[in-house]
């Protein structure tokens, strides 16, 4: 074992040599990122940042989605040189801080006399123990996504920045026609687009232990579809039915979703492969106790590698990046950055096909982002038990109520040991 | 020379330099094979069996922390379980275990599973290479057509097979048309989604274990029928009596890959129904999967390993030893 | 082939024929569907893929669905490394494992149960397990973003070492011992006897091995990382991924796939009748 850490060392010390004296003659930052090539935002970020700063060149390493996390636990624990690792979700960063990946930030900060207001407050989940392991660059919150063309035909008023769920759901049944094939609105089988809306109030979360805040939810999920009014999660989800192309194919009236699908619809629309073609935004409907305009979102962000050798430049693209110039790079492509600001919002409503109504334009300041699921040491056992238990609930394999006293008698268990 | 090592030791110096010179030279044919094997896979299996007693979150090798059978106790959710036995006697506890526990459902869906597929799978590989070994005409064509299901990607494979078994797919159609009153999507439903897998299963080894079987037949000796066509044995006797004895190494090769390859099924399970609904197709691997790389336990992830390999290693040497009584009779 | 059941009485064959045939071809029905609707939905309209009533044959052929692959990943540089990494890891595997089946099947020698239970257990230890320590290892003797090192991490598999101890021990230990006492050595026991009495075990072994190499997705995954090095596989999940809902797409590029591995199967399939059977046991 002693040997092998030696060897280790030593392969370690000659890469980062190397890559120290490439750095002298034009430096190169390189990003480990997934879907680099189809990412837009990823692009318009290397090209704003390399042209405002001349020398500086930005390598993406692509990695596939899917398997991210498999692949980025292992290019670390082989001591990999990458500067920046993009941050997918959070449980994965915490155990890259664990592991001791994750550069602290904190001196950074101060020196530098970072600004962090420009994140509301998001940025306290990539914390840990007081220590800032990294940095949002896109906070994507759950937003409704609507077919104009739907609610014109059926005569449905259409939503509104203040909605109530049981206004939502008299809409969904309203343009609901099973004959015609058109649905009032559209699930993806995520238990996210399903239930996380209870974390809205503030109170509740889901790694809490208690879930029958949920069943108010599922209950709603499955009134929809005993009407026939949203496609079953049975059939979306053996079909493997895609949440983009279910909405882009112009028959469903309504879809929450992650604010990342504003980029891919406008593409797409462009480009002919959608029948969809005149969409608003809403923002998410509320219980009545709740504040209109909350919702829950996530956070992507970058976090600098410990063993990297050019930890000063990866900290200004990092810097760069989160802050306003960048955000308003990423806003221009359809993304929603996690800074957020008035010039930002402007420049996120003035995207080319960003539908032009006050309501949409005024559903991309949500008044409270709760985050999807905190990071502790246990929420990815948890979110585990959670999409367990889900996807029995949702193919009626048992009941709301059973399904909900599984997760809160596993999860009390697990958080009990 | 195999009999010059096994009978009698007159001059016991003289014996031990010519099995010396026999184990040399049977190093000298492992050694290409071995060395390989045992830098890029013996030596990181053997890693991962010490790291099943320790606690790793994937840092510097050094931070392994020794932690002796926590993990496994973890993963038998020990404490609980003994607590049930008291409460509710052996078999309440066994109960509980079963039922409850991750591993417990994760072990008892796997060995279903593989109790299933296995036989399933095996009759109907020998069958296929028993029709098609024959001058069948357009045998060469069925043979392609039979192992095409191994070729193709397991991505494509499994949505193919997801539409087919779906709530009005064709699959449904069909049964209904038989009087089946089951009208759900196959991977919706706690039982029918575990029978999708095994029929995706058995679908795919079936041309993967003709293909084994094939060649095996190959190389039994014309001779041994015609002796006992000679002796008056019929179609059923020449196969129960030359052929199945003369299939015997291959059917071992086949039974413990075959099972070693459902104990450790995943891309069929992670595409089609993740484990769903709940728990119904919870592998052991997929249990695997999430111990290691989305809660990062990787001692964990290693315990449930080593479970698996124990079952598989238990059965295997079972059939090693039935194989060596068969093979000296 | 036909004289092998040669006392047999004819009279009987039309019926069990028939059975056998009819037998086969619901069989190959079976195995065929998914794959006629891979075709058909890769002929499709993306959104026509899974419209019920299912349409077997497409209204219109929308052929372009296999040209526009093409240009969307680099399918031909996946191609060819994928194919480089087939070729090496088959000519090793067959190579190394014949060899070592032979010590296995046909030596005795000290520790070889033992041994070869080393070898069957690691093939039943999921690879999700040992990943981390095989990829520091490898990375620590700088075998990490190279094709060299999918080739060894395939090539030395106990899989094939398994399969051909058991082919092997189906020939006759009595041919050997005739041999060494004509004075062969070991060596040309296994050049002159087994090798050309084990042609249809080298075949299926030269298949597996290939197929299995085309098809691995996990090891190239993690172990290839620049754009050119990556396999057939990775390219498939990442097209999957980039056109997530592009079903037609998707089962155009799965059959793309499919041709090469075809090809080899149908290459070495003659193998499997113009086998051995009649050199048997003359020697």
């Amino acid at each position: 074992m002693k040997k092998l850490c030696a060897l280790l060392l030593a392969v370690m010390m000659l890469t980062s040599i190397v890559s120290l004296s490439l750095a002298e003659d034009s430096k190169t930052l390189t990003i480990v990122a997934w879907d680099a090539n189809t990412t837009g935002y990823l692009t318009a970020q290397k090209e704003a940042y390399e042209a405002a700063h001349p020398g500086v060149t930005i390598e993406y390493i692509d990695v596939s989605s899917q398997d991210y996390d498999t692949k980025v636990a292992a290019m670390l624990a082989g001591g990999d040189t990458s500067d920046i690792f993009m941050v997918k979700d959070i449980p994965a960063l915490l155990n890259w801080y664990e592991a001791g990946y994750a550069e602290n930030l904190n001196d950074y900060i101060a020196a530098a006399n970072y600004d962090l207001n420009g994140f509301v407050g998001m940025e306290v989940n990539y914390k840990f123990n007081d220590e800032q392991v990294a940095l949002p660059f896109r906070s994507d919150f759950e937003i409704l996504f609507y077919n104009k063309d739907l609610f014109d035909e059926a005569g449905v008023a259409y939503p509104t920045n203040d909605m109530s769920w049981e206004e939502y759901k008299e809409k969904a049944l309203a343009i609901a026609d099973p004959s015609k094939d058109i649905y009032g609105t559209h699930y993806h089988t995520w238990l996210s687009t399903a239930v996380n809306y209870t974390v809205a109030d503030g109170v509740n979360t889901l790694v809490d232990g208690e879930y029958s805040d949920l069943a108010y939810f599922y209950q709603l999920v499955q009134d929809l579809e005993d009407a026939e009014a949203c496609m079953a999660y049975n059939e979306v989800s053996a079909a493997g039915l895609h949440y983009s192309g279910a909405f882009g194919n112009g028959n469903i009236a309504m879809m929450p979703m992650g604010y990342w699908y504003v980029a891919t619809l406008i593409t797409n629309i462009e480009n002919g492969s959608y029948n969809v073609k005149n969409w608003g935004l809403a923002a998410m409907p509320t219980k009545e106790d709740v504040k209109a305009g909350s919702t829950f979102g996530n956070l992507t962000g970058t976090m600098i590698n410990k063993a990297s050798a050019n930890k000063d430049l990866a900290w200004d693209y990092i810097a760069w990046l989160s802050g306003e110039e960048g955000s308003k790079v990423t806003a221009s492509t359809g993304n929603r950055p996690a800074w957020v600001s008035e010039g930002v919002a402007d420049v996120m409503s003035a995207v080319e096909g960003f539908p032009a109504d006050e309501v949409s334009k005024a559903s991309l300041l949500p008044t409270y982002v709760a985050i999807e699921i905190p990071g502790t040491a246990l929420s990815s056992q948890i979110s585990n038990i959670l999409n367990e238990e889900h996807s029995a609930i949702m193919t009626r394999e048992i009941s709301i109520e059973e399904g909900i006293e599984n997760m809160n008698e596993r999860v009390q268990e697990l958080l009990g040991e | 020379m195999s009999q010059a090592v096994t009978k009698g030791k007159p001059k016991k110096y003289k014996m031990g330099r010519l099995e010396r010179k026999n184990t040399l030279i049977a190093y000298s044919f492992l050694a290409p094979n071995f060395i390989g094997f045992a830098i890029f896979t013996l030596i990181p299996v053997i890693l991962s069996v010490v790291m099943s007693f320790t606690e790793w979150k994937g840092g510097a090798l050094s931070s392994m922390q020794w932690v002796g059978g926590a993990n496994y106790a973890s993963i038998f959710s020990s404490a609980k379980v003994s607590a049930k036995m008291g409460e509710l006697g052996f078999f309440g506890g066994l109960d509980y275990f079963f039922s409850k526990v991750d591993l417990g459902i994760a072990l008892k869906n796997t060995i279903f599973y593989t109790v299933v597929t296995v036989p399933l799978s095996l009759i109907c590989a020998v069958a296929l290479a028993l029709v098609l070994n024959k001058a069948v005409k357009g045998a060469v064509v069925f043979r392609a057509i039979l192992f095409f299901p191994y070729v193709a990607s397991m991505v494509a494979i499994c949505v193919c097979w997801n539409f087919m078994l779906m709530k009005n797919g064709p699959v449904n159609q069909l049964f209904m048309a038989f009087g089946s009153t089951f009208n759900k999507s196959w991977t919706a439903d706690s039982t029918m989604a575990m029978w999708a897998i095994v029929l995706v299963s058995v679908w795919r080894n079936m041309g993967y274990y003709m293909v084994i079987y094939l060649a095996a037949l190959q190389g039994v000796p014309r001779e041994l029928y015609e002796a006992a066509t000679v002796d008056g044995a019929n179609k059923w006797k020449q196969f129960l009596h030359v052929t199945l004895p003369q299939l015997r190494p291959t059917t071992f090769f086949a039974s413990i890959m075959l099972i070693i390859g459902c104990f450790k099924i995943y891309d069929t399970v992670a595409i089609m129904t993740n484990g769903g609904p709940g728990r119904a197709t919870k592998m052991l691997v997929i249990y695997i999967y999430q111990e290691a790389f989305s809660n990062f336990h990787y001692g964990v992830a290693s315990a449930i390993a080593m479970v698996l390999l124990l079952v598989v290693l238990l059965v295997t040497i079972i059939q090693f030893s039935l194989e060596d009584k068969y093979s000296n009779n | 082939m036909q004289t092998r059941y040669a006392g047999e009485r004819r009279s009987r064959f039309p019926i069990g024929k028939i059975l056998i045939y009819i037998l086969l071809i619901a069989l190959s029905i079976f195995t065929l569907i998914p794959f006629v609707w891979m075709i058909s939905a890769s002929l499709k309209l993306d959104r026509e893929v899974f419209t019920f009533p299912m349409k077997w044959i497409p209204e219109t052929f929308h052929w372009e669905n296999y040209s526009v692959i093409w240009t969307k990943v680099p399918m031909l540089t996946y191609f060819k490394n994928t194919a480089i990494i087939a070729l090496c890891v088959t000519l090793i595997q067959t190579l190394t494992s014949s060899f070592a089946a032979y010590a296995f099947a046909k030596l005795t020698f000290k520790g070889r149960d033992v041994l070869f239970l080393c070898y069957i257990g690691t093939i039943a230890v999921p690879w999700q397990a040992y990943m981390l320590p095989q990829f520091i290892l490898m990375r620590s003797i700088g075998l990490y973003d190279r094709l060299l090192a999918i080739m060894v991490l395939q090539a030395f598999s106990a899989f094939g070492v398994f399969l051909m101890r058991q082919f092997y021990q189906n020939i006759p230990s009595d041919l050997c011992e005739a041999a060494r006492i004509d004075g062969l050595s070991e060596y040309g026991i296994w050049a002159r006897i087994m090798l050309p009495l084990s042609t249809a075990a080298i075949a299926t072994l030269v298949i597996f091995t290939f197929v299995g190499t085309w098809n691995d997705y996990m090891g190239p995954m993690i172990y290839l990382t620049r754009e050119e090095n990556k396999t057939i596989q990775v390219g498939l999940r990442r097209f999957i991924q980039e056109n997530s809902s592009d079903y037609h797409l998707i089962m155009a590029a799965s059959v793309v796939s499919l041709i090469p591995v075809s090809v080899v199967f149908l290459a070495l399939q003659r193998y499997f009748i113009e086998g051995i059977a009649t050199s048997g046991l003359k020697g």
